[in-house]
Parts: structure tokens; sequence; C-alpha cells
């Protein structure tokens, strides 16, 4: 109950006025129901968690060269997220996003998809800081509707665990004029 | 008459002003010194020059036009070859507070201006230069030509002559190294060429003018004696619509539904005519990537299952039945994955591979491929990966599988010895690597041509070219990434060269020329005496001893570990001059003197 009324406080100024985001809202609402959060606390290995935020000023990218992923969970959610991007009207993208283990004010963008779109994601980063709208809905569940960039609308949702934790949110986005050449590089 | 008068009037206003010439290797700056990397050859301009010129070749030099106290000029090219006349842009350099001449302004002779250059802000600027490329045909005649530069300005007039002494030789068509030129979509084009793209208007990515501009990215490194690479697909799988043809349906439905975009962008570049007017003339490219990648064809939501290989099967048998219907069968197609899984779109790396487990991929793609391409089709497809950490590994592993290697260049010295047993199996084997910035001494953007070569490497991948920087023109960061300019700031809608690409162009000519000696002196002692005259040192200096490092896991290498394990030679870095490749052209030249008839 509390999570709907969060839900109606935040998302429906913006629901209201854009059909996209109410399209969009629909399959984020599919997606916390479909995306599998002990599958997705999978996906990164340890070996590769240990070494995400380690710092050494004569290799900046040690993090970036040890990033590793678990090939069934990865494999398994990305086609889970796929299936999802297939329930937008127009084109979109669902993107998991997972906490930092080792850093609560981290997160990092764990699946990524075919059109790169994220209102989100510095591009290159490997986790960043948690920003205030994915603060809300892992705190409280909700469903929260952002337009950061101009033309651009995300619904971020959130993944739970089979214990009922919030483990992750998806991030499902979309864009009113889609750019072909965005992103092929 | 107006020009007439505006010198007229200058004259009574101005002293004299000066021309005189520098060789290729010594930059000048805006006020008539030689740019600090340079300065190590001691030259001085001077008012004439003689270039030893192999025919089927361009040799290069700088004019400098001085004005002291600044004013108009005319500056005026005569020469019975042709000839191909560049301003040389100075661009500043705010970490060295220094301008490095770089970007090369195509202009007709005669050529009228002022100094200061007014669209180069250069305060106080005395020295305009310019890059002069002289042209020698196959078919001309041995002997010597006189080209003369003439500056009218201020005060008498002022000439300088050189002299082109057109040799018998001929410069070979075909290079033993190929220098590669990579980029990466197109999305930048609009960024780099905002008039052009204003004036066209939003269909400017399905215009004329568009699929021009690629064409002349293509053309401009082909006269360079270069290949250029554009890939099609981003991190995450998105193919750019003019990258490969346009699919439709799921599964066993799925088909190409369109070729439109892709013939009008790879059709001229397939069929060589893209290239009609230029000197090397009309020929096919000889490689260009695929668009395969683990989102295209197929889609990724059905990789392991049997939609996966229907969907690829489908599209790449119509793919190799419309290029073979084409007749575009003179191009290497290659199937190259760039993704990595640090960009978190795909669960293993296709590019620079470390983890074994993400091997067997290349497997399943050449599998597939097969599949979909008779082994008799005449379209010719490669399977490249660009590998560093596990190079050793995956030469052994797969086997049969990639038959295109492009290796990290630092760490390929570890294993070089590969070479031969990699082309002996029929692989083609590059290096890859950066592309010097225009603060270091003009010879270190050959040492990537040279270095291959004596390694007996077939080519060298500059992994970036085509991004000079947010503002190559006043705030410039060097060059790193950037071989060629835009050239819409000067009106002209398509890249324009630079000294670098000009350099590395003519020690390609005079490579050429020098592996063409092989069978007379062989290949062992060209190498040994290339490697002495560039920069004194022996064969084994130029790849690196194979460390401990190398016999350990490299999941747990970093990059701290690989680079101790590379050791630094002066001799190719700081001790490196810009006349060491002037000294291999001197014994270059001298074999050709000593070659029979």
């Amino acid at each position: 109950m509390k999570s709907a009324v969060i839900l109606i406080l935040v998302a429906s100024p913006l629901m209201a006025q854009d059909p996209l985001a109410t399209q969009l809202d629909a399959v984020a609402k599919v997606a916390s129901v479909m995306v599998d959060g002990d599958v997705a606390h999978r996906i990164q290995t340890p070996r590769s968690a240990a070494a995400l935020l380690e710092k050494n000023p004569r290799d900046p990218w040690a993090a970036a060269d040890n990033y590793d992923v678990d090939h069934a969970a990865y494999t398994a959610s990305k086609k889970t997220l796929i299936r999802l991007s297939r329930l937008c009207p127009s084109t979109c993208d669902v993107n998991l996003w997972m906490p930092v283990p080792a850093s609560p004010r981290r997160i990092q963008i764990v699946i990524r998809n075919v059109n790169e779109m994220s209102q989100f994601w510095t591009w290159g980063v490997l986790h960043q800081e948690v920003p205030a709208e994915m603060a809300r809905v892992l705190d409280t569940g909700a469903r929260v509707t952002v337009s950061r960039r101009q033309g651009m609308i995300s619904v971020l949702a959130p993944v739970r665990d089979s214990l009922g934790d919030i483990v992750g949110l998806v991030e499902v986005v979309s864009r009113a004029k889609p750019d072909p050449q965005e992103n092929v590089l | 008459m107006k020009a007439c008068f505006a010198l007229l009037l200058a004259a009574t206003l101005s002293p004299a002003a000066d021309l005189s010439l520098l060789p290729e290797h010594a930059r000048p700056d805006p006020f008539g010194a030689v740019v600090p990397a340079d300065r190590s050859t001691g030259i001085q301009p001077a008012r004439s020059l003689t270039l030893d010129a192999p025919r089927a070749s361009y040799v290069s030099c700088h004019l400098l036009v001085s004005i002291p106290e600044g004013g108009a000029y005319r500056l005026t090219v005569t020469s019975p070859l042709a000839t191909d006349l560049h301003r040389e842009w100075f661009h500043y350099l705010p970490a060295s507070k220094r301008y490095y001449p770089d970007a090369l302004v195509p202009v007709a002779s005669p050529y009228r201006s002022q100094l200061p250059e007014p669209g180069n802000h250069i305060p106080k600027q005395t020295v305009q230069s310019f890059w002069l490329d002289i042209w020698v045909p196959a078919g001309t005649s041995p002997g010597s030509h006189q080209v003369k530069a003439t500056l009218e300005s201020a005060g008498a007039p002022a000439s300088v002559a050189i002299e082109v002494r057109v040799l018998k030789a001929v410069v070979p068509d075909s290079d033993p190294v190929v220098m590669d030129h990579n980029s990466y979509g197109t999305s930048w084009l609009a960024a780099q060429y905002p008039a052009l793209a204003k004036k066209v208007g939003t269909g400017f990515y399905l215009s004329d003018e568009f699929f021009s501009l690629i064409h002349a990215y293509h053309r401009i490194f082909y006269e360079h004696r270069g290949v250029y690479h554009q890939l099609g697909y981003g991190h995450g799988g998105k193919v750019g619509p003019e990258f490969a043809p346009r699919l439709e349906g799921s599964g066993k439905t799925k088909r190409i539904a369109d070729w439109t975009l892709y013939d009008k962008h790879f059709g001229p570049l397939l069929d060589g005519s893209a290239f009609a007017g230029t000197r090397r003339g009309p020929r096919p490219i000889p490689y260009v990537y695929l668009p395969v990648n683990p989102e295209w064809p197929a889609s990724f939501l059905w990789w392991g299952e049997p939609g996966y290989e229907r969907e690829f099967v489908n599209v790449m048998s119509g793919m190799e039945a419309h290029l073979r219907q084409k007749g575009w069968t003179r191009t290497k197609y290659e199937l190259f994955f760039n993704h990595k899984k640090r960009y978190k779109a795909f669960h293993w790396d296709g590019d620079e591979t470390r983890f074994p487990k993400d091997m067997s991929f290349y497997a399943e793609y050449a599998r597939l491929m097969k599949l979909a391409i008779p082994s008799a089709s005449p379209v010719q497809w490669l399977f490249r990966t660009d590998a560093s950490w596990q190079m050793e590994r995956q030469f052994k592993d797969l086997a049969g599988i990639i038959n295109f290697w492009v290796c990290g260049g630092g760490m390929f010295g570890w294993y070089a010895e590969n070479a031969p047993i990699l082309k002996q199996r029929g692989d083609i084997v590059w290096t890859y690597g950066g592309t010097p910035t225009v603060d270091l001494p003009a010879s270190h953007i050959t040492t990537d041509l040279l270095r291959p070569w004596i390694l007996g490497v077939d080519g060298f991948v500059r992994w970036q070219t085509v991004m000079p920087g947010p503002d190559p023109w006043f705030q410039f960061t060097g060059g790193g990434e950037g071989i060629v300019y835009p050239g819409d700031r000067f009106g002209i809608n398509a890249p324009i060269p630079s000294i670098r690409l000009k350099l590395q162009r003519n020690a390609s000519q005079d490579l050429a020329l020098l592996d063409s000696f092989k069978s007379r002196v062989g290949a062992g002692t060209l190498r040994s005496e290339a490697a002495r005259q560039f920069n004194g040192t022996p064969l084994e200096a130029w790849r690196s001893p194979r460390p401990k490092l190398a016999d350990t896991n490299p999941e747990e290498w970093s990059n701290v570990t690989i680079d101790e394990a590379i050791p630094k030679d002066p001799r190719f870095e700081d001790k490196l001059d810009a006349a060491a490749w002037q000294r291999v052209r001197g014994y270059i030249l001298k074999l050709t003197q000593e070659a029979r008839p």
C-alpha cells in the first residue's frame, strides 16, 4: 500500500502527460515479476566483485580487466530482459542494475542491451554513485519514472530475490526519437 | 586587379619577405624555427633542395613563406610534374604552449593570403609553411626535373628551386606492411561536419552527401597507401543502418529485407568505383568488417537454441549470395568481435580475450559461418581476432578457427617467433597500437611501419584515426587518435590529410621499394641494415625478450606487470631522432643505384 502511494506520487505526473511513460511502466511492472533476483545476484563472479573497487594508480584499468561474469546467470537474465523489451511498443532497452555489495552507495549496470540506452549510465564506468531515483526504488520498492535527458524516459522497477529482498532494479528506457547512428561505436 | 592593388599597396609599407625550404622531416613552427621535436636534425631552411624520387611515388618538402612584418603575399609553384600544395595548420598545444604543424589544408597555386594567417589566429606569426607533394608517375622519364616556387609580396620577389631527380626505380604498387586506419561508426560525422550536416538537414544520414563523405575517408587513406576500417556496430550489438542489410522476421522467418543502404555505402567500395580518379586507380577495398556480432544477424535471445543458428545461417547465406551475385569478391570480409564484458552488454570478451572460458565462442561462430558460406564460395571471409592477454594460447587453441590475428604491438614482441608459424599455416598477422602525437619527432610515425616489417608481420592497425579531439585547431591534445582532420572548417566536405599521414605514406613507398630488393640482397640483410640506419639497433632490439611473466597465468597479470615486462629502449623513444627514416631512405636510394637495369 505504501509503495503504491509513492508510485502514484512519483510516477503519475509524467505518466499522465506521456503515453510512452505509461507503456514503459507497464513493462517495468512485469519486469519486477519476471527478473530473478537470485540469478541476477550470481552474475558477477566473486573474483571480479573482489577487484571491482580496487584502486591502483599505476593500473587504472585493473577492475575493468578483471571484470567477469557467470555465463549461465548472465545469459538467462539477459534473455529475460530482451523478452521484456519486446513488450515495449517502440524501441526500448531493459537494463539491469545491481548495488555494489562492498559499497552500498555504489551501483553498477550489469546488463545492457542492443540500443545501449540509459539515462543513468556514464559510458564506460564499471560502477557509479547510486542516483537518488534508484535509491528510492531500492529503499521503497516503488517504480519510479524518470526523464533526465531530453526525449528519454526511464521507468525504474525493483528486482527481488526469493527472500523478498530488493537486490537490484531494472531500467526500462526509451526515447521519443530513436537515433540509428547513436552508440554504434 | 584588386589583389594586384593590394600587393602594390603592401609593397610600399612592408619590408622584404623570404621564401625557403625544409625537408619533410624538419617541421617548421609559425616563427621560422624547426619545431623542438625535430631540431636534432640541425637542419636550417634553405633556398634549394634536391629530392631523389623513384617513379610511382611522391616526394615532399615544406615551403616557408616568411614575412617578419606581416602583410599580403602570393605563392606560386611551377612544375613539370603534378604537385599538390597544402597550407600547414599550426595547432596550439596547451600542454607545452607550443605550435606544431599537422593538418594540411589543400590550396591551389597561386595561393594568396597574408601573414599572420587570418584563420589560424597566431599572435605575431611571421612564417606560414606549406606542404608540397610532387607526384612522379610510373611513366616519368628518369632525370632531373625542376620545380620552382615564387613568393610575391612587399619588396623583391623571392624564389626557391627544387630539383627532383627521377630515378629508374619504380615503387611497387603493393605494400609489404598494410597500414590500417580504424574507426567506429559514423555518428561522429555530423559533429565533425556541422556545416554540411546543417545544410543537408535531418536526412543527413541517408543523404548522398553522407555516403560521399564516408567514401572520401576511404579515398584519403587509399591515396596515402593505407586502408580504412569502419566498425559498424556498438558494444551492445546495435548495427548502424548503413553497415548491414535491413532484416525482418524472427526465427525461421528471419531474412534480409533490404540492401539499399548497405549497397549505397559499400557498393562503390567493393567494386572500386569510389576510387575512380585517384592516382593509384580504382580498385576494391582489400578488407571490410562484417556487421556480425552476438546480436546480429541472430538475436541473442536465441543464443544456444536452434533459432540462433537458423537466423544466423539464413541471413549470412543471403549475404554471401548477394555479395557473390554483385561480384564483390575481391574484398576479404572479416568476422570480428569487438565487444568486451566490461561494457556490460555481453558475457564474453570478443576483443582482447582474457578468460579462457570465453574462447569456446570462437569455435561456435566459425561453425556457424561454415554452415552459412559454402567452402567453394568466391566470397572470401576471414575470422579475425584482436589478441593481447591470451595471444600465445590463442595461437594454439584457435588454430584453424582464427586466421587473421591482430596482436597488441608491445606484447607481440614476446611471441614474435610465432609470426612465420602463423603465416605458414595461411594466417594473416598484424599488430596494433596508437598514433604518435605531433609533438614527437617526425620519425616516430614510421616506427609503426618498420617494426612490423622487421618482425615479418603483414600489417599495423592504428586503432582510432579519425578523432583528432574536441578542438584540434586551437586546443590540441596531440592527435593520438586522429591522423586526418575534418575539412568542414575550410568548406571541404571531406577529410584533409596531416603531415604525419604524409610522412607515413612516404615511408610506405620507401618500404615497398626496400622490400622489392629481398630477392637480390636477402631479407635478413635488408632488415639488419634498415634497423641499423634507423636507430643504430640490431634486429634483436626490435622485439622484447620473452619475460618470466609469459610463463604465468595471464588472468593474474596486470598492466603494471605487463609494462614492467616490456623493456623500455630509449633508442625507440627519447633518443629516436627526427632523421631516422631519412637514413633508411638513404640506404634504399643507394640500393636503387646499385640495382642493375
